[in-house]
């Protein structure tokens, strides 16, 4: 694997680390709900930040232009965003189309959101409540090793696609011979 | 070895309060229901379920001469559980909340108690006689985001609560007619119900975790930007020492003696901090023994799993030069610890014996009495 990529995975890993400290907390707006306050953002004071102003609450690890990874956390849940390389078009359609496919099985994976954050490719929300039932370490093994898989994913339905396309192309031209 | 018991009660634990002497323990197992367990014999087994209230519960304390739970919850409720033979009733308290209760605890002479809310109140219970119920007096508009924890002094009237502003913040609680003015310190005299008496902003974070020493002359409360506060002379001019640590944040603290105190929290392993003949305060070490991870288990994410189902093949494997795996803890609890317990003996001001509980479902009893290189902070 390449040295950017384990420097770039091991950041994140890190970050998720320290950001994934979630805890069960009820709504201070609404009575009775329990909501995921990063989704809401009601109460400003409730969003993590890792420095002191007041308006950022939001770690940003970038590869590159094209590759980055939002983490986005608050006291009861947590928001990663991540946007996948994308290097020509065929690439882009692959992409959009298979995280298009999981998204809409984001039930079966439980921490993937329906709909990723405006900019972003995918998008996982991890709650308090994940960490009670799952180990906090598998967790963020689980994003990494995605992240991991989705690049070689992509790679390998691109070569796919191109030995598919000279195969018909071969067929196709046989009959002018 | 610092733990001494681990009981695996539930999935789940919220919280968890010991009766007077510790043959019984009330837990919360993560949802609306309080389970009280008793020794047998070096058995625990479950005696009662207390089922009243509808929402998760997020703060137990159990009284121990009058021997009464009180019980907060989410759905905005607090009981207060008296055992009338092999029952326990409870009384309902009027809270006049519009938001959850997030943390209670009684009073040192057991006949008040404080919750903390997410309505940016805190209330001060306390029973009325002649109408045979619990009724609270509210401290209103001294808060700017939920209450998360609140601490008693030991005389009974000064209170200190932290909040999710970051802030930690030190209230007089007298109540005509249940406290006395003898009972009061000096310095406090003039004070009544309500008054702040000292707003500390010293973390930037959210703030939980709030302990008064045993004497009441120190404050210890925690902050989420991995930091322990400790504060002397609580007053008009406050002394405080920040401690900051590489690990991960704490939720609770308690203090063993007036110069060591042990933190819980998201690293799973409790925290010994203690303070030297100057008073400066520093972190000692880890109680439990922390295993280096074995050889990280192979982890076969979902995804790739799903993949292989759905074209049927087996190419898509782990890949063996992934980044390592994240450590495991290793130690006694396996998640979060969040409530972290004293265990006393008798009347004596030292604790060395406490017990934690997590989201891994475990109660731990720890003693640090034969811990040799602590023996000097206790």
């Amino acid at each position: 694997m390449a040295n950017t990529l384990r420097l770039y995975l091991t950041c994140i890993r890190n970050t998720l680390d320290a950001a994934m400290c979630l805890q069960n907390f009820p709504c201070q707006e609404v009575e009775r709900h329990n909501k995921p306050e990063v989704e809401l953002k009601t109460s400003l004071e409730l969003l993590l930040n890792p420095e002191r102003l007041r308006a950022i609450f939001q770690v940003l690890i970038c590869r590159n232009e094209a590759e980055k990874c939002l983490i986005e956390a608050s006291i009861n849940s947590l928001r990663i965003s991540l946007k996948v390389k994308q290097a020509d078009e065929l690439e882009n359609i692959l992409t959009k189309k298979f995280l298009r496919f999981l998204s809409m099985r984001a039930e079966a994976f439980q921490v993937l959101r329906r709909k990723p954050v405006q900019g972003y490719d995918i998008s996982f929300l991890i709650t308090n409540y994940h960490c009670e039932d799952m180990q906090k370490h598998k967790l963020i093994d689980f994003i990494v090793q995605f992240m991991e898989d989705i690049d070689k994913e992509i790679s390998e339905l691109k070569m796919s696609m191109n030995t598919r396309g000279r195969l018909v192309a071969t067929e196709f031209l046989k009959q002018f011979m | 070895m610092a733990a001494i018991e681990v009981h695996q009660f539930a999935q789940c634990i919220t919280c968890h309060a010991w009766n007077s002497d510790h043959s019984m323990v009330a837990f919360c197992p993560n949802n609306n229901e309080v389970h009280i367990y008793k020794l047998f014999q070096d058995k625990w087994e479950k005696l009662h379920v207390l089922k009243k209230h509808d929402q998760i519960i997020s703060g137990i304390d159990w009284s121990a001469s009058s021997n009464k739970i009180v019980t907060v919850s989410h759905d905005r409720n607090s009981y207060v559980w008296n055992q009338e033979g092999s029952e326990w009733v409870p009384t309902l308290v009027i809270l006049r909340l519009n938001r959850a209760a997030l943390c209670a605890q009684w009073s040192p002479k057991e006949n008040k108690f404080a919750v903390g809310s997410g309505a940016k109140t805190v209330c001060i219970c306390y029973y009325e006689q002649e109408n045979n119920w619990w009724v609270s007096k509210l401290i209103r508009k001294k808060h700017d985001s939920s209450v998360t924890s609140v601490a008693w002094h030991p005389n009974n009237i000064l209170l200190a609560t932290t909040s999710t502003d970051g802030k930690c913040r030190v209230f007089s609680t007298f109540i005509k007619g249940v406290d006395t003015r003898e009972s009061k310190t000096g310095t406090t005299s003039d004070s009544k119900f309500g008054e702040q008496i000292v707003q500390l902003d010293l973390s930037f974070s959210w703030a939980f975790g709030v302990k008064w020493s045993p004497s009441g002359n120190t404050l210890a409360y925690v902050g989420h930007n991995s930091m322990i506060y400790f504060v002397d002379d609580v007053g008009p001019s406050p002394l405080a020492q920040n401690v900051a640590f590489r690990d991960l944040p704490l939720r609770d603290v308690l203090f063993v003696s007036e110069k060591m105190v042990i933190g819980v929290g998201f690293d799973c392993n409790p925290m010994v901090f203690a303070a030297d003949e100057s008073g400066i305060w520093r972190f000692i070490k880890f109680l439990g023994e922390r295993k280096t991870p074995s050889s990280g288990s192979k982890y076969g994410s979902q995804f790739s799993g799903a993949f292989g189902k759905f074209y049927g093949q087996s190419k898509y494997g782990v890949s063996n030069d992934g980044v390592e795996t994240s450590r495991t803890s290793g130690g006694v609890h396996e998640n979060c610890i969040n409530c972290i317990v004293p265990i006393r003996e008798g009347s004596t001001s030292r604790t060395t014996r406490f017990s934690t509980s997590g989201l891994d479902g475990k109660v731990v009893i720890w003693d640090v009495q034969n811990q040799e290189d602590l023996l000097d902070y206790l």
